[in-house]
């Protein structure tokens, strides 16, 4: 029976500010007044249901308020306001009554109605107010519908490109990352795109996508700030402090919180933080009570944090607690193929967006991109090739059309360490086995020397693979 | 009695205008409402308070809108008491007044 009427309601298909409004009452000439008087705004549609089961049959119907009788003839109105709370809560009830009775509106509050209206001669005029109240709530309500469509089309998987081995052993991480609250560490190279993997995890997690993810970036805000950023104060807590503020992290409570350039935070504050981290609990400076946070933490940087923990500046207690599961993103150099695929889509985009003709990459073009070593990464391309739509005079980009900014100094830049030619040598052979999957034959073909000297390589620990 | 006993003000100003709509309104008020005064005195006369109760607080709401001032206690005397079960003098004499007082603005209503 009552699958009947248990039709989701998630966005309403009016537009938006229509109005579909049930009256549900047994008194005719109340209901038709009632719906006379709200018919009065050409916006809303007011239909009329006698008992309590017209109502339920009709609920298929989405109306986005329902005006319900306390006492129908056939169910008692407290009886619908359930059935109705229970298969379409996000429809709003507003129970309608002729008693003068706070047990029983306090009652009905409780069961979910959305108010309670006593049938006196301002009857009328607070069912307008209401259905008023309601039109703004469902425009803002569809309004945060949209945005979160649009949030999850943008913050979609897809949006992260590429069919290289090891991006899409990235998009694995990310499906495991997202099934759990797990704390996950992101690392990689400026540019390879660490907030996107960060934003597809949380829009990805079952429990976290619909509550707030809330971004800090530990290396844009003053150290002396940081501190009252991420856990808030009270009022007069120090100088400046006027108003009481709330925290990140407790601003994320619920949902998730994205430490971005961790590596950054000053050892005294990592000390604060993993307090907040073991304890679940943030104290606002200048508070003398802890407030529980249930936040789920990423964190990102581009630095190597085993080495920063090695050499003191990142605390090792704090580097274990937020390991958790570390995703690596490669370096756009080593992604072979991604980078002509990711190339066509940032063109694309680009002339998409600017209204310009479609243009197309020549081979020659192609060539040149694949073969410079993207110290900049994935938001390099972007600009590099957002650049070259603009520069190019034909629907083709011609490899002179790409220009490098940081073109040939890479070279110079890697000279001027002055290191012994065996350093060179090791991080030549270094790069090459990362590009090509650590395939030592393949890379011992390429750079033409015996496959024995890298395994003598890795054996002495000179190289990693 | 010259002095009319209802007061169409509330329902004109719901009706925003609409002079038809108060007219439709007035049909239906004396096309349900007689037999409803009928109902009134048989659930009396058949000592059913239950039923009483009910057809009071559902006459109740239409008094009002029609500004029938002089029955705003009667009635609610008769839906309470129904509910409650309470037969007493009160009630019959409210029930009379009611009766007498609806019959005649079912007239004034007619002749309007």
């Amino acid at each position: 029976m009552r699958n009947n009427y248990t039709f989701g309601v998630q966005s309403s298909s009016f537009r938006m500010n229509e109005l579909k409004i049930f009256v549900v009452e047994d008194n005719e000439l109340y209901a038709r007044t009632s719906q006379h008087h709200l018919s009065l705004n050409p916006d809303n549609e007011v239909e009329i249901y006698m008992t309590g089961k017209d109502c339920l049959q009709n609920i298929y119907k989405r109306p986005n308020l329902i005006f319900l009788d306390y006492s129908l003839p056939d169910i008692s109105g407290i009886e619908v306001l359930r059935e109705i709370t229970e298969s379409n809560p996000e429809i709003p009830v507003v129970m309608v009554s002729g008693q003068e009775d706070v047990k029983t509106a306090v009652e009905l509050l409780k069961e979910g109605a959305y108010d309670y209206i006593v049938k006196d001669e301002n009857a009328h005029e607070r069912m307008w107010n209401a259905s008023n109240n309601i039109r703004e709530n469902a425009e803002l309500r569809n309004e945060i519908d949209r945005l979160r469509e649009e949030v999850d089309i943008k913050y979609d998987f897809s949006n992260i490109k590429g069919n290289s081995p090891s991006i899409k052993k990235v998009y694995k991480l990310i499906e495991k990352a997202a099934q759990t609250n797990i704390t996950v560490s992101i690392t990689g190279e400026t540019g390879t795109g660490k907030e996107l993997v960060a934003k597809a995890i949380h829009y990805n997690s079952k429990n976290q996508k619909n509550n707030a993810l809330v971004a800090v970036n530990i290396a844009a805000i003053p150290t002396e700030l940081l501190e009252s950023e991420l856990f808030g104060h009270e009022k007069g807590a120090f100088t400046g402090a006027v108003n009481k503020r709330i925290g990140k992290f407790e601003e994320a409570n619920g949902g998730t919180i994205f430490l971005d350039e961790i590596g950054e935070m000053d050892l005294a504050l990592q000390a604060k933080l993993l307090r907040v981290l073991q304890e679940k609990e943030v104290t606002r400076i200048g508070s003398n009570s802890a407030v529980k946070t249930n936040a789920r933490i990423l964190v990102a940087t581009h630095r190597n944090l085993a080495d920063e923990v090695k050499n003191g500046r990142f605390r090792e207690d704090l580097y274990y607690r937020l390991l958790g599961l570390p995703i690596e993103l490669p370096p756009l150099r080593n992604r072979g193929n991604d980078i002509i695929l990711m190339a066509k889509y940032f063109v694309d985009e680009f002339v998409k967006e600017n209204e310009m003709p479609k243009v197309q990459l020549t081979p020659e073009a192609q060539k040149k991109l694949i073969s410079y070593n993207w110290p900049g990464n994935v938001r390099e391309l972007k600009a590099v090739l957002e650049l070259s739509a603009v520069m190019c005079d034909s629907d083709k980009i011609q490899s002179e059309d790409i220009t490098f900014n940081s073109s040939g100094q890479d070279l110079s830049e890697m000279l001027s360490k002055e290191l012994t030619l065996k350093k060179y040598t090791q991080k030549i052979i270094q790069h090459f086995l990362d590009k090509y999957e650590r395939n030592v034959v393949d890379v011992a073909k390429r750079l033409d020397i015996g496959k024995s000297t890298i395994y003598r390589m890795i054996k002495n620990n000179e190289i990693e693979i | 009695m010259s002095e009319l006993l209802y007061n169409l003000s509330q329902l004109e100003e719901l009706a925003g205008g609409s002079q038809e709509f108060v007219e439709s309104m007035v049909d239906t008020f004396l096309e349900h409402t007689p037999q409803q005064v009928i109902d009134l005195r048989a659930a009396f006369d058949a000592n059913d308070m239950d039923s009483l109760g009910k057809l009071g607080h559902k006459i109740k709401p239409n008094i009002d809108l029609f500004g029938i001032t002089s029955l705003h206690e009667a009635i609610r005397v008769i839906e309470h008491n129904g509910k409650h079960g309470v037969n007493d003098p009160v009630l019959e004499k409210s029930l009379n007044t009611v009766e007498t007082v609806l019959n005649e603005t079912f007239n004034q209503l007619r002749d309007r």
